[in-house]
């Protein structure tokens, strides 16, 4: 048996450290870009109009989320090919260079919640045992939809690189088709049915209530998440069987 | 022999697709939509129906010309490749050498170079740990470990690269003109390594150009040209085979 759980993460440390190598901030990069990105449109947007503390609250975690969200689906979309020097020289379990690209982002997110905590002492929110959890979920919904995607897209990059430029343009479509920047009670009736299509939708919402505005979450609210985890996971195993079935032939791709 | 091999190869066959145009992109393939059915190229055989019984304890040579197939047949036996046809059957922990320090990255310690490396290659990190002063021992290396890679010379890294290879506790192990490292003196330490291998009992594959590599190792070889074996048998004949091309 392959020394599996290590090397999953010998390939996590080695990438996180890398990634800000030589870099004068370093790892405060993590934190900066979201930051960045959050005070840009807050300021825009707070003289437009008018916002409350929980939507200033809640576009910062929607940001976030955003960010692991194409972070983890850009940086899995790569893994195999960024390891293609050891790919073909060892066999050992190739998914794993896709779950540690992808559980890098998840650990960006992580620090990234620390600042949330930060802002939270500044504009207090309104969170509860059943908020964490419900947010635990719609987390844990995403980094399996995004595990899912890159196990699929990782081996289609190999041979198609067009594969990197089209998903940025899908990112960002799908970074407006989910409500991070807008409300969904500021859109129409018609186009708010098309946005609520969208999974991340609804997982930035519920992400959202469950740290911000606990006080409103109901029963319902953990079927809908519940729902979508199912999908994801669904996403999750698709990915899954597609890699096992085009794996043994990769390192002939290259 | 009555004992059961522990690498057997039947029938293996190996072809790559070998395009006889440049890489099409979309515009290509708008002028000419056939391409999209029919990519013009052949497939080209490297290796032809291989049989090979390597048993436990066996020294066994590979030689064969540049493009001969010998890269190609070590990475099916390593699990790389998969064979177009045919069979592999592998009974035991495997280390294949096919390149010194896979994964080494310039930017990391020598340290984490260590761990890196070492993990990839199969091993467990208790144990590198417990052989860490030893792996720096040998590379002679001692008071570069915090340097970055990238500044070792390049004997250094191979010797970095060899001697966390030899820590891999494996029963075969498949080398790739890995010999061929370092200064007489380290070449020597690592011809003991081998012959360590040897007395161990442990089956040991190596590719090589030098016929006197195949000769103090090696028990028996194979000559491989254009895909088949063209000898077997004796390290003698081999090495003659190999120099007759």
């Amino acid at each position: 048996m392959y020394n599996y759980l290590e090397l999953l993460w010998q390939f996590i440390s080695t990438d996180f450290k890398l990634r800000y190598k030589n870099s004068y901030l370093g790892i405060i990069w993590i934190i900066l870009k979201p930051l960045a990105m959050f005070s840009v449109i807050y300021v825009i947007w707070s003289n437009i109009f008018k916002m409350d503390e929980s939507y200033k609250m809640g576009l910062l975690l929607g940001i976030m989320i955003m960010n692991m969200f194409s972070e983890a689906i850009l940086m899995g979309l790569t893994s195999l090919m960024s390891k293609a020097g050891v790919i073909l020289k060892i066999k050992f379990p190739r998914e794993v260079v896709v779950f540690s690209a992808v559980t890098i982002s998840l650990i960006d997110f992580m620090f990234n919640m620390i600042v949330f905590l930060i802002f939270s002492i500044f504009t207090p929110i309104q969170t509860s045992l059943l908020g964490v959890l419900l947010f635990f979920l719609c987390i844990l919904s995403i980094f399996l939809l995004t595990i899912g995607v890159s196990l699929f897209l990782s081996v289609l990059f190999i041979k198609l690189r067009d594969i990197h430029n089209l998903m940025i343009v899908i990112l960002q479509l799908v970074f407006w088709m989910t409500p991070v920047y807008y409300t969904l009670e500021m859109l129409p009736e018609n186009l708010q049915n098309i946005i609520k299509l969208n999974p991340l939708t609804l997982l930035v919402t519920y992400a959202r209530k469950g740290l911000i505005t606990a006080n409103t979450i109901r029963f319902d609210d953990f079927i809908q998440v519940g729902i979508v985890l199912a999908v994801c996971l669904l996403v999750f195993f698709l990915g899954n069987m597609f890699f096992r079935k085009k794996v043994s032939k990769i390192a002939e791709y290259f | 022999m009555d004992k059961k091999p522990i690498i057997q190869l039947k029938n293996v066959k190996k072809s790559f697709f070998l395009p006889h145009e440049k890489h099409d992109t979309f515009i290509e393939y708008a002028t000419n939509p056939m391409r999209l059915f029919k990519r013009a190229g052949e497939q080209y055989e490297v290796l032809k129906d291989i049989d090979m019984e390597i048993y436990p304890g066996e020294f066994v040579g590979i030689m064969g010309r540049n493009g001969s197939g010998k890269s190609t047949l070590l990475k099916i036996i390593a699990g790389i490749y998969e064979p177009t046809s045919g069979k592999v059957i592998v009974n035991g922990k495997m280390v294949p050498f096919l390149e010194l320090g896979v994964g080494f990255n310039p930017e990391l310690s020598g340290r984490e170079n260590v761990y890196l490396n070492g993990i990839i290659l199969g091993m467990k990190k208790d144990m590198l740990k417990e052989k860490y002063e030893q792996i720096v021992k040998f590379a002679e290396l001692e008071k570069f470990m915090d340097a970055p890679l990238k500044n070792y010379s390049s004997g250094m890294q191979v010797r970095l690269a060899f001697s966390i290879a030899i820590m891999a506790d494996a029963d075969i192990y498949i080398l790739d003109e890995v010999l061929a490292v370092g200064d007489v003196a380290f070449q020597e330490k690592c011809f003991n390594v081998f012959r360590e291998y040897k007395k161990d009992g442990k089956t040991v594959i190596l590719v090589t150009h030098s016929p006197q590599s195949v000769k103090d190792f090696c028990d028996r070889a194979v000559f491989l040209k254009d895909g088949v074996f063209q000898q077997t048998g004796s390290v003698d004949e081999v090495i003659e085979a190999y120099i007759n091309g």
